[in-house]
């Protein structure tokens, strides 16, 4: 096991990295996750793939503190220190520049866009970039701008989606992990979500990790991927051809 | 029995105590409308205040109001070790609802007993320059014995809004109770956010207590006249919206006033509770909540 070593960098982040060997996790005696292995490399969006209940967002809580695994390491490589995240907690972990957009958004709902929006910002590192962020993200979402004193929970599924984006991104992440960004959206606006995201990328100089059921919108902006069958990486594809020709793929979302 | 000095006065007398009741009912409204804890005891640290209020009072001839600024420290840490006990004893094995609201209530004939066994029950009280003066304004009065509650009670009241909006802390403290795991990957500790707002919500029942103090007389027990009516003002006002819970006092205090000026003053408790009741049926999220 590696020592955790928090240390604060105050230059630029050059190379932030996640690595998960071997985990094994679950809910009380349920294992969901049996011996899952992956790696994010700086700068990648990797998509995990697989339909419900196979253990995508099990991944994804892993990483964040909110499921503890059973067995098995993840490691966060951030500036040649390597950080032990099993055992920290969520609020610690955000800490470190990883931010999450949660499945079903989770916004704050009697709170306004402009509160949700601030609680983004609540970690030290995120409170010095707030005027730059909060700009970059109303450009990002004009939406956002012009209902900025509303209240969340009155907002529409795809606006709330936009909150939870730019809420996440108010947070100064350096890698930012997404659980199923085109649930309970209508698809038009999965579409434009899914085109977001990789501006989004771009501009922030992102990593993201991204769990989707919907392949042919997550293919569009990823670099590589995993398909995940009950708790199993079952294919691993080194680019989005090898996903696009895998069997398991043609099987389950192409219909082929 | 109608004349216009009567209603000016009843008006302003209303206002006056309003300002008043929502010191009291500003905790409150952050423990119970903000972190969802049904602190029943609230009141008991209002006497409390006004109890330290008066020690500090007659033994060192410290003003009231002062008194009340030199002990908020105190009782902040106080709420924090409360909020603490809370919930290590009941919230973290999820006990809080019946067995933390007997806590609660334990805990307010606790401080109420060790009042009178200090004190007696006798009615206690402070001496400030400023407590027996009226100023008056054409036919209206302002006491000062009530005026001078009205502006530290309003003006902690707009403080801590502008807290509750304006920092990351106060923020966090209005999101704890929508969505803990969210407000988490937010990067804040909502253990930690709770106990500060505990710590609040105490420093000001204890400020509240001090104004009590320089309004009357208290003595151990009063806390109990305040409890149903301070619950009223948070769910009046919409739970955990500290502005509503400010309109709803100075309604309260109002209503009240001309109740006990136009019906007599024994009809004044039932203002409250009646408010209540109608808001209930009417808007359930509270007259100024956020359905």
């Amino acid at each position: 096991m590696t020592s955790s070593i928090i240390r604060m960098s105050k230059g630029p982040i050059l190379e932030n990295r996640i690595v998960i060997d071997d985990i094994v996790a679950g809910y009380g005696p349920v294992q969901v996750l049996r011996g899952v292995s992956v790696h994010v490399e700086p700068g990648e969006t990797v998509v995990l793939l697989g339909s419900n209940g196979n253990g995508k967002s099990t991944l994804i809580n892993a990483i964040m503190g909110i499921v503890r695994p059973t067995a098995g390491s993840i490691i966060l490589e951030r500036d040649g220190q390597r950080i032990d995240l099993i055992g920290k907690a969520p609020e610690e972990i955000v800490g470190l520049g990883i931010a999450m957009v949660p499945e079903g958004r989770r916004l704050f709902p009697a709170l306004t866009v402009e509160e949700n929006l601030m609680l983004g910002a609540y970690r030290k590192d995120a409170r010095a970039k707030i005027t730059e962020n909060l700009e970059f993200c109303l450009e990002a979402f004009p939406a956002l701008r012009e209902r900025y004193k509303q209240i969340a929970g009155n907002m529409s599924g795809g606006e709330q989606q936009m909150i939870a984006f730019a809420r996440a991104l108010m947070s100064a992440p350096s890698i930012l992990l997404i659980d199923e960004p085109s649930v309970g959206l209508a698809p038009i606006l999965v579409n434009r979500m899914i085109a977001k995201i990789a501006e989004l990328k771009t501009h922030r100089n992102l990593t993201i990790l991204m769990a989707e059921q919907n392949f042919n919108q997550a293919i569009k902006i990823a670099d590589r991927g995993y398909i995940i069958v009950h708790g199993e990486i079952a294919f691993e594809g080194r680019n989005t051809e090898e996903l696009k020709n895998n069997e398991l793929i043609k099987q389950y979302y192409l219909g082929v | 029995m109608f004349s216009g000095e009567l209603f000016f006065n009843a008006i302003v007398s209303g206002l006056l105590i309003g300002g008043f009741y929502a010191a009291v009912a500003l905790g409150l409204s952050i423990t119970f409308g903000c972190l969802e804890i049904v602190n029943i005891a609230h009141p008991t640290f209002v006497i409390f205040g006004s109890y330290v209020t008066y020690i500090l009072n007659v033994n060192f001839g410290l003003d009231p109001i002062l008194a009340g600024l030199v002990f908020v420290p105190a009782f902040f840490v106080l709420g924090m070790f409360l909020y603490r006990f809370y919930y290590a004893s009941f919230e973290r094995a999820g006990q809080e609802s019946l067995n933390g609201l007997a806590f609660f209530f334990g805990l307010m004939f606790t401080v109420e007993v060790l009042l009178i066994l200090v004190y007696g029950v006798d009615y206690r009280l402070v001496s400030a320059p400023y407590i027996g003066q009226t100023w008056h304004l054409g036919y209206i009065d302002f006491p000062l014995r009530q005026t001078v509650p009205f502006v530290v009670g309003t003006a902690m009241t707009i403080g801590v809004y502008l807290f509750l909006s304006k920092t990351f802390l106060g923020r966090a403290i209005k999101a704890v109770s929508q969505d803990r795991l969210a407000l988490q990957l937010m990067g804040a500790d909502p253990i930690r956010v709770k106990q500060y707002a505990m710590g609040i919500a105490i420093a000001t029942a204890a400020v509240a207590g001090s104004l009590l103090i320089i309004l009357g007389p208290v003595e151990p027990s009063q806390g109990r006249l305040y409890i149903g009516r301070v619950f009223a003002m948070v769910v009046l006002g919409g739970m955990g919206s500290v502005s509503g819970t400010l309109i709803a006092a100075l309604l309260i205090g109002v209503i009240e006033s001309f109740v006990a000026t136009f019906y007599g003053p024994s009809w004044a408790p039932a203002v409250s509770f009646g408010l209540l009741f109608i808001t209930l049926a009417l808007r359930p999220q509270g007259m100024f909540g956020r359905a």
